[in-house]
């Protein structure tokens, strides 16, 4: 299995290595050893040192497999990211009507139920103090997710069931406490999740999340 | 798409080839214009293997080093396929309108 190199093939390949050794790890892993090969098999007859086209090229495709990993994102999970981001606009709308709503909701349900006054403020300033987590979950998910993280995935899923049965649990009980507009808010922000979510498990998604090994 | 990803996935199109055969067959489909360095090649590579429109073929060791070949999926060659004709049509209008003589574009 030895291979005799000339003392500028081994120079060669230590430049070439040197390069390589810019890329992600779990690239070098896959396709160190064929990218060497390739480039040595292109390299000149004689060739003792890495040409600076080369080099540039190679720094060129180790930045971009940094700044934007794998491959460009399927449309279904370039839609998802967007539809997240919308999710975080949507928790503001929420936010922005609960507080224009809150002043109209007491009036009704002093009128209405006295005692029901106290936990219901209680309750509105909790959820507005959570508003800006959920944008910031919304966020990061977003961002986690376009980079293809697999448990951003499924987070994301386990925050949408988990959103779905608070909101269920809410809407059982005491949906009379919440004003239209802001129902209606988190009605599409629910919406934004479930889209989401169904599209971050469609099929080209699933090959975004867990490219395949390339032993086939 | 960018030429070098189209040019990439035609040098599969009849066949598995290997790193350093998509080169030669590169620049052989453009007459020598496109010369790929293995840096795109393999940006490229990597990400049409992600999205699905090439697969590994096979893997050899030749002298030692590591061949792997690379073939077009169902869904690249739906994809090269639609392009070619994207392309196809628009350079038969480009030659049409330029020479309206020959309808069709024909030379």
């Amino acid at each position: 299995m030895s291979r005799q190199a000339a003392p500028g093939t081994e120079r060669l390949e230590h430049g070439y290595r040197r390069l390589l050794a810019c890329y992600p790890r779990s690239f070098r892993a896959d396709s160190e050893e064929e990218v060497l090969a390739v480039l040595l098999a292109a390299a000149a007859e004689g060739q003792a040192r890495v040409g600076s086209a080369e080099a540039w090229d190679l720094i060129r495709g180790a930045v971009r497999m940094w700044l934007w990993p794998a491959a460009p994102r399927p449309r279904a999970v370039r839609a998802a990211v967007k539809f997240m981001l919308a999710g975080a606009a949507a928790e503001l709308a929420v936010v922005i009507t609960m507080l224009t709503t809150a002043p109209a909701v007491r009036a009704a349900l002093a009128a209405k139920d006295a005692a029901a006054v106290h936990p219901v403020a209680v309750r509105l300033i909790v959820d507005l103090g959570a508003a800006p987590l959920v944008i910031g979950l919304w966020l990061w998910l977003a961002w986690a997710n376009g980079r293809g993280e697999d448990w951003a995935r499924m987070i994301s899923a386990a925050c949408f069931g988990l959103v779905t049965l608070s909101m269920i649990a809410v809407l059982g009980q005491g949906g009379a406490v919440y004003a239209l507009a802001n129902v209606a808010v988190a009605s599409l922000e629910w919406a934004l999740g479930l889209v989401s979510v169904v599209l971050i498990f469609t099929p080209a998604a699933w090959r975004y999340y867990r490219p395949q090994p390339a032993q086939q | 798409m960018q030429e070098a990803t189209f040019l990439i996935l035609t040098a599969l199109a009849d066949g598995a080839q290997h790193g350093y055969g998509i080169i030669t067959e590169v620049a052989q489909i453009s007459d020598g214009r496109v010369r790929l360095r293995a840096g795109t090649l393999y940006t490229a590579l990597d990400r049409l293997r992600v999205d699905g429109l090439i697969g590994v073929d096979r893997e050899e060791v030749v002298e030692g080093r590591l061949r792997r070949y690379y073939r077009l999926t169902p869904e690249g060659t739906k994809v090269l396929a639609a392009e070619a004709a994207r392309l196809h049509a628009n350079a038969t209008a480009a030659l049409t309108r330029l020479r309206p003589g020959l309808a069709g574009g024909a030379a």
